[in-house]
């Protein structure tokens, strides 16, 4: 029997979080917004209109281009892509065809070992064929003998990012989006939720003998929104596919279409049934330039990429893979760990233990935002000296990370404030001990005879008379030296 | 002579002097316009009378009240002292491709007879700011296809206010028969392929066209989106150079607007033009058509239009100017082969939205598919011409033809422009200020008379369309009268942004021909009154 190999390419539509459409001055977030309530004459396409071309739609094209290491093209053309549907109120979408705003680039694209046949977990390379920006359709939806027309989304920035047919499996695939949604959330230019539609992805699936180097016949899969339908339309595509020419059929180059409720496939047209878009170069939008002095400011403040700086948090901080993973998820959550690190000079592994362990749990419960935090990477690093410093314990310290997070207070303030800071006073803990010794004949025995373990209960008596505050470290040498 | 028939500048003084008022301005129009135009153009026109026969029939639309309510609050400005705007109290005419915040703005189509538009043109609103009175929209060729204003599915359609057997042009029409019958001052109107000059040269008033993108489109129903240029319908030089005084300069709502600077057009008038380098072209004495086998017939342009441009250029040189012959244009012929290709595929793209789902016509048949209202809706709403450049459109659009038509019908463009760049280009050959040609080939025609022939029509615009595929600004002016007794227009055309330089050149010519007898000739519709 023949083996197969996938072969993937993925068309993602990413949409822009600017704060007004790509040709008008609209609002461009219309989510829970009532129907045709952002909505004016140039996004309806009313005779007469012109489009003009919203500049941070292509700075923020620009910053995923450098993101995708793709290449920023000095001119590039809008184009008309005509074609009839009610949700299109021109009877064309304003696009980019043959010379988009960039080309080329790639995404370096780790695999987890659970997304290893092997186990093992690899990296694998997608190269980006190009990037275009267009704006993006109306909605329509039926209701009983009605068609209803949503015209809020019209004219919504997009950009299509378009890959190489270069994944090789339904795992991959799903990959690819994860890491992108990471991309493009890290560099602030879309919400990137699939849910919301934000982030849109057709699939053009093939299979062919391993070790072959052609492509056959594709189909393309639509309207799948979220990362586990890609996995699983791909998965079942892909069976159709292998059983198809098992079978001794052809594959046709049908568009499919991903019924998310039933969970299965349905073919919408054959190639044979596409339109002829007839594309030609909109004649109401200039020629984009984009200078190099232009293109210069929108990178000025470009951030490291994800995975580069999961690298170099390896590298400079000694993190383990796993850390500097998690830490990187979030470009917020990785500048609050790398600020925390620096302030507090100290062993960035103990910051990270803090971060995944304590912060992060308080992060996820309350959803907060790292870079808006009132315990700032300033006041943790504060924390962690006052720990280290024996000022006040590790449990002091935990439970003062709530507390600055609630009172915005620093922890020094609190420490003083109540009282925290651990005694340290000789006199003072062997004082205690004493008590303690003397209130507990039968442990004392106990300990004597043998039961070293005790010392431990010795230990947490102390604590408790001293309402925690007593150096642990100290209170157990005086416990051991009086208990001899 | 009355009120109506003065220029806009000396009734715009007149009104400043308080000799005047803005509502006495308004009702002599609305006095021409009650006694010549006739009905305004309808969708259900009925017979054509003996009347409607004598008519002008340029409207489609009138607001008088709205220019009531301008005129009157232009009268209260006027007597308070306050700057009432450059063109305050001067009616005008808007030909019904603009769009104007409540009122029918239906591109002379049936498919938007029913639109109400909810927002003005840039253009409209910037006459308007100026203190212009709108009387109405007046009427096209549907969408503005055609050269003869017969096309509107708003019927009567204009006739030519010296001849009402003949068409007054277009597509600009109803705009130019407007201001030679003394209806309006002032029009606004659009040029494509030469539907504001060659009207103007029918109708015997001025025309310009300026460079593509010195008035916004912004409001304009597109009909060629890069060759679409709104400008100015006039009596004379100076008050076209008022109205794009008032118009012209850059727009954030048309990304294609130019961002350059306006100069002062009426400054400009006065100066001399001793120097100016003023060609002809031989290209421009004939016409050429292409025949039926692929090959080209040449013949000359008639020799009445041939005599009008050689004696305004000896004017012109008369008054100090250099005249440059032989002036080679040899792309001229190729204007109306590319125009086909490029307008039609931004026509069909641009009237997609004419669908009968949003606003406008909608079928009144049953429909079973969204394609079945579509093809309906479109069938009944669209007259012949936009089902014409529809089909060719697409034809010529289509993946498979795109190549050999739309892509080398660009390339053939940039050839028509580089023979204006050679032409004018300051360190060149010619040096050319402008170049002085006839507006048209011929005078107005007999209305039917072409009527059906779209490729016969489209050659009307043979010299008027290089123009508009090269972006340059050209203007048409009356320069007498031929032997059926109609006008013959001038066109000079000249580099981008030199409208200032082809006003002044108009505004010489007239100056110098002011005595002529022919000036003396009023059109036929005030005489048989």
């Amino acid at each position: 029997m023949t083996a197969y190999e996938t072969v993937i390419g993925l068309e993602t539509h990413i949409q822009l979080n600017t704060l007004t459409k790509i040709f008008c001055a609209c609002k461009a977030d219309s989510w829970e917004d009532a129907p045709n309530s952002n909505i004016c004459p140039v996004c309806t396409g009313l005779p007469g209109v012109l489009p003009v071309l919203n500049e941070r739609v292509v700075e923020k094209a620009v910053l995923l281009a450098e993101a995708m290491h793709a290449e920023v093209q000095p001119i590039s053309y809008f184009d008309r892509k005509n074609y009839f549907y009610p949700d299109l109120p021109k009877g064309f979408q304003i696009s980019q065809f043959d010379v988009p705003v960039a080309l080329g680039g790639y995404l370096e694209l780790p695999i987890p070992a659970a997304a290893d046949p092997e186990g093992k977990g690899y990296v694998t390379r997608v190269r980006i064929h190009k990037l275009h920006i267009e704006e993006d359709a109306g909605k329509t939806k039926n209701d009983g003998n009605e068609r209803q027309v949503d015209f809020n989304r019209c004219g919504v920035p997009l950009v299509e990012m378009v890959t190489e047919p270069d994944l090789r499996t339904a795992d991959e695939a799903a990959q690819y989006l994860i890491r992108l949604r990471q991309l493009l959330r890290w560099i602030g230019i879309s919400e990137a939720d699939m849910e919301k539609g934000n982030l849109r992805c057709d699939a053009n699936v093939s299979i062919r003998p391993v070790g072959a180097t052609h492509l056959n016949e594709k189909t393309e899969i639509k309207n799948v929104n979220s990362i586990d339908s890609v996995r699983e339309a791909i998965r079942k595509e892909v069976e159709r596919q292998t059983r198809e020419v098992e079978e001794g059929n052809s594959i046709k180059a049908w568009t499919l279409e991903w019924d998310q409720d039933a969970g299965v496939l349905r073919k919408m047209r054959s190639k044979e049934t596409e339109a002829d878009y007839r594309y030609f170069r909109e004649p109401d939008l200039l020629p984009l330039h984009i200078s190099e002095e232009w293109k210069t400011a929108i990178l000025a403040d470009f951030p490291e990429r994800p995975l580069e700086r999961k690298a170099r948090f390896m590298q400079d901080y000694n993190l383990p893979e796993y850390d500097a993973d998690i830490l990187t998820l979030e470009r917020a959550l990785s500048d609050y760990f790398e600020a925390t690190v620096k302030t507090y000079g100290g062993d960035s592994k103990k910051v990270s233990n803090w971060l995944m362990n304590d912060v992060l749990r308080m992060i996820n419960e309350d959803h907060l935002d790292p870079a808006a935090m009132r315990l700032t990477p300033q006041y943790l690093a504060e924390l962690l000296k006052l720990v280290d410093a024996g000022t006040i314990n590790i449990t002091t310290g935990k439970a003062l990370l709530q507390q600055v997070q609630e009172s915005g207070k620093a922890p020094m303030q609190l420490v003083e404030e109540q009282g925290l800071a651990q005694v340290s006073d000789d006199a003072a803990i062997r004082a205690v001990c004493e008590q303690i010794i003397a209130a507990s004949p039968d442990e004392v025995a106990a300990y004597r005879g043998g039961k070293d373990s005790l010392m431990g209960w010795f230990v947490g008596q102390v604590m408790r008379e001293m309402r925690g505050k007593a150096d642990a470290k100290l209170a157990k040498e005086v416990l051991v030296e009086l208990l001899k | 002579m009355e009120l109506c028939d003065l220029s806009a500048v000396e009734v715009r003084d007149l009104l400043l002097e308080k000799k005047v008022s803005a509502v006495e301005v308004l009702d002599a129009c609305q006095a021409r316009i009650d006694a010549v135009d006739g009905r305004p153009g309808t969708l259900e026109p009925g017979g054509e009378t003996k009347e409607d026969a004598q008519r002008v029939h340029a409207f489609i639309t009138r607001t008088p009240e709205l220019a009531r309510a301008q005129a009157e609050a232009v009268d209260k400005q006027i007597a308070a002292g306050e700057d009432s705007g450059p063109l305050a109290g001067i009616p005008f005419t808007v030909k019904d491709i603009f769009c104007v915040k409540d009122t029918p703005s239906t591109a002379a189509s049936r498919i938007l007879a029913n639109f109400n538009a909810p927002y003005t043109a840039t253009a409209v609103e910037r006459l308007q700011a100026a203190g212009a009175l709108m009387l109405g929209k007046v009427n096209l060729d549907e969408f503005t296809y055609g050269s003869s204003s017969e096309s509107s599915a708003f019927q009567p359609s204009p006739r030519n206010p010296w001849d009402t057997t003949r068409v007054p042009g277009g597509s600009s029409g109803g705009s130019a028969a407007s201001v030679a019958a003394g209806e309006a001052f002032l029009s606004l109107g659009t040029d494509t392929a030469g539907s504001i000059r060659q009207p103007a040269a029918f109708c015997g008033v001025v025309g310009l066209k300026p460079t593509y993108g010195r008035v916004s489109r912004y409001g304009l129903i597109a009909f060629g989106s890069s060759l679409d240029c709104p400008g100015p319908l006039a009596r004379n030089a100076k008050d076209a150079a008022l109205m794009l005084q008032a118009m012209a300069g850059p727009d954030p709502r048309d990304a294609t607007a130019a961002t350059l600077d306006v100069p002062d057009y009426l400054a400009a008038l006065e100066k001399d033009i001793k120097g100016k380098r003023i060609g002809l072209s031989p290209d421009y004495f004939q016409i050429t058509f292409p025949q039926a086998d692929g090959a080209y017939s040449q013949q000359p342009v008639p020799e009445e239009m041939r005599a009008a441009v050689l004696h305004a250029a000896d004017i012109y040189r008369a008054l100090g100017a250099e005249i440059v012959e032989d002036v080679p244009m040899p792309n001229t012929r190729y204007g109306i082969p590319v125009y086909f290709v490029i307008s039609r595929v931004e026509a069909a793209s641009n009237l997609h939205r004419y669908d009968g789902v949003k606003y406008g016509y909608r079928t009144q048949q049953a429909v079973g598919e969204l394609k079945d209202l579509y093809r309906k809706s479109r069938g009944e709403g669209f007259g012949l011409q936009p089902k014409l450049r529809i089909l060719m459109g697409m034809y010529v659009s289509a993946a498979q033809y795109s190549e050999q038509y739309y892509r080398r019908a660009l390339r053939v463009r940039t050839l028509i422009r580089r023979d204006f760049e050679e032409a004018f280009d300051p360190q060149g050959k010619y040096r050319l200020d402008a170049l002085l040609t006839s507006t048209t080939p011929t005078s107005a025609f007999p209305i039917q008379d072409v009527y059906g022939d779209s490729v016969l029509m489209q050659y009307a615009d043979q010299l008027t369309v290089p123009a508009n595929h090269a972006g340059v600004p050209g203007i048409s002016f009356p320069a007498g009268f031929g032997a059926d007794g109609l006008p013959i227009g001038l066109q000079l055309l000249g580099p981008d942004y030199s409208e200032a330089t082809l006003l002044q050149l108009t505004h010489a010519y007239e100056q110098a021909s002011a005595g002529a007898e022919w000036r003396k000739k009023r059109p036929a519709v005030l005489e048989v009154r």
